[in-house]
């Protein structure tokens, strides 16, 4: 048998590791992604102040710390028995708009669009956010350049500071609005709201448009039918604060709807021996490998499962298009895996919209921002996290210090549908033993798609994203390897 | 001449987090209104956004390094670095967002970039809000040489 290994995957830091294994024609048997998980969280947290926890989360992971904050902040609401004022509920959503905004424009300009933009079979010197800008135009560049600004700035005021948020508290949030905060936020938002609508426009005119990649997004190996997962509110539309955790099948009928303190009766997890990485499963459908199909428990969450998930967005503009994708890619669910790239530009219209209604909202100048807290108990917080659904867990002691504390981050719910996305488009791509740049690109998009984080709160100097590919012949011994940037 | 010292690294993931340690030591010994001291965990772009408009930016950081001796500190301009890692998958190299700010006609950008780096050959990915000793002890030497540094630029702007 032979192996290819590509390792760690450009463009993705942690040292992820993809393996694809051919058989003796030289087509692809199965491959793995190998990831390093952080260890240690639950040791680390006990003993530790309950009401350290959001600033602790928000540095596991340079992705997502406005999403843990909140993750843990919520998780502290509910064990101090406690349910903020409704204002601190607002100010807390808008903040996560902020976070939505700067994250969903990231991916879409900086790490996942220029597949498509560029092509993706350009060279990797040119398949970057470089290369979108020489073919999308300088201002377009300064357009992205500004809206990720912004929204950084949004959590920012709302937040301290964008990069470690020190508002989220047990019952509510430590700062309201003023006035003139209030009036940088609303112009802000208007120049969003522009943006996002143009960030569709150009998916439309270069993707949508290219019958290519229409063709390769619609294509099998690009395919996944699992179940999907998202929050929703009361009508069943998306929401990434609060909701319900909605799951349906592969046809977008809902299977289950659950409050996050169901959550271990409803999901599993699954433990393989290559990976430090757990599987979670739905749990009545049960582990049956890696596969798809209405008998696996395998879901996906992030923008696209978030959308299969729910039955509309909650706000005009982004319902509109919500309809238009569904009509455009063949009705529910959609279960081809690079409509990701879409999913979240839709998204960004959302959070634009909503980041209007809530910066419009009289109450959200209140300065009722904070209930008083209970005794400390058991309690369970979750969100959407710009890639999926994200819980945390404390048990609390009597003096609130953390007793138990466990995770269920984004990328992890996804973790079994990456791994088949990856074995699937490798599948595809990789024909008797025909391995160059161009199709191992075909491969990571599978996987970019799902804009994953692994390991993400190592940042050491100096990397370079290497990529390394090694072939093995049917007796484990290398025959070939292919590096890049090493 | 403004500077930032910026420390970077994750306090709650070991050694990784030996340039906040850095950041905090120096807050000691400079009381210069033109030198700003602050942390991040973070990389790329937002890394961009917090030196921008100083003169000079002094990064101190662990540097991933097969080559070098684990433990020792290395003063590194930016250029001499091919590209940075950013401090996680979802965001572009320092470097790369360098680029792009450039091209973008950014006038704030530092002249001067330089990245005090401790050199590790490994770091655990473990929680753990501990220095191991080796590492440890490359903190007062970081502090040594980006207090020489300052005191350079001193002598050469007056």
């Amino acid at each position: 048998m032979k192996t290819i290994t590509i390792d760690p995957i450009t463009r993705l830091e942690g040292h992820g590791k993809i393996s694809i294994f051919l058989d003796n024609k030289g087509d692809v048997e199965n491959a793995v992604l190998q990831i390093p998980e952080l260890r240690g969280f639950e040791r680390f947290a006990q003993g530790r102040r309950a009401e350290d926890m959001p600033q602790i989360t928000s540095r596991i992971c340079g992705v997502c710390p406005v999403a843990h904050h909140f993750a843990a902040t919520k998780a502290l609401d509910a064990a101090f028995n406690v349910d903020p004022p409704s204002a601190a509920k607002k100010l807390r959503e808008l903040m996560y708009m902020g976070y939505f905004i700067y994250d969903h424009t990231l991916h879409f300009y900086y790490l996942g669009g220029p597949d498509f933009v560029v092509g993706p079979d350009a060279p990797p010197a040119k398949r970057n956010v470089i290369g979108v800008i020489e073919k999308a135009g300088v201002e377009v560049g300064k357009k992205v350049i500004k809206h990720r600004a912004y929204g950084q700035k949004i959590t920012a005021i709302l937040g301290g500071k964008a990069t470690h948020p020190v508002c989220g508290l047990p019952g509510g949030v430590s700062k309201g609005l003023n006035k003139d905060e209030v009036n940088d936020i609303k112009k802000m938002v208007d120049s969003c709201i522009e943006f996002a609508k143009f960030s569709l426009k150009l998916f439309d005119d270069i993707v949508l448009k290219n019958k290519n990649y229409v063709d390769i997004i619609l294509s099998d190996p690009y395919t996944l039918k699992t179940y999907n997962m998202g929050l929703v509110d009361k009508n069943n539309k998306v929401n990434f604060y609060d909701g319900k955790i909605r799951v349906t099948d592969q046809k977008g009928n809902e299977y289950t709807k659950f409050d996050v303190k169901d959550y271990y009766k409803k999901i599993a997890e699954h433990v393989e021996q290559w990976t430090y990485i757990k599987f979670p499963y739905l749990k009545a459908v049960g582990w049956k490998g890696f596969k798809d199909g209405k008998e696996s428990g395998i879901y996906r969450v992030g923008p696209l499962g978030r959308l299969n998930a729910a039955e509309g967005m909650a706000t005009p503009l982004a319902d509109k298009e919500y309809k238009r994708f569904y009509e455009t890619l063949g009705g529910k669910a959609v279960n081809t895996t690079l409509a990701f790239h879409w999913a979240r530009l839709i998204e960004l219209l959302y959070a634009t919209e909503r980041a209007k209604e809530l910066i419009n909202d009289p109450e959200i100048t209140s300065q009722k921002i904070r209930n008083p807290v209970g005794e400390p108990g058991e309690g369970m917080g979750v969100t959407e996290a710009a890639r999926g659904t994200l819980i945390h867990h404390y048990k609390l002691t009597k003096n609130g210090l953390i007793d138990k504390a466990n995770l269920i981050v984004a990328t992890t719910n996804n973790a079994g549908a990456i791994n088949m996305s990856i074995r699937d488009a490798a599948k595809g791509v990789i024909k008797k033993g025909k391995v160059d740049n161009a199709t191992l690109n075909m491969v990571e998009m599978a996987f970019r798609a799902y804009d994953p984080c692994f390991a993400c709160a190592t940042h050491t100097l100096p990397g370079g994203m290497p990529l390394e590919v090694k072939i093995y012949d049917y007796n484990k011994k290398l025959y070939k390897t292919l590096t890049q940037n090493i | 001449m403004k500077t930032i010292i910026l420390g970077v690294g994750n306090q709650i993931l070991g050694d990784d987090g030996v340039g906040v340690h850095i950041s905090n030591e120096l807050k000691k010994y400079i009381k210069n209104p033109n030198v700003t001291i602050d942390e991040a965990v973070t990389g790329g772009m937002n890394l961009l956004d917090l030196i921008l408009g100083y003169d000079k930016a002094i990064i101190l950081d662990a540097v991933k390094s097969e080559k070098d001796k684990h433990g020792i500190v290395q003063r590194i301009p930016i250029n001499d670095f091919k590209a940075m890692h950013s401090c996680n998958p979802h965001d572009v190299s320092l470097i790369e967002a360098i680029e792009i700010a450039k091209k973008m006609g950014e006038n704030r950008i530092p002249k001067e970039i330089i990245i005090i780096g401790v050199m590790m050959k490994h770091i655990s990915l473990e929680f753990n809000d501990k220095l191991s000793k080796k590492i440890a002890a490359a903190i007062p030497i970081a502090v040594k040489m980006t207090l020489d540094e300052i005191k350079n630029d001193m002598k050469i702007s007056s």
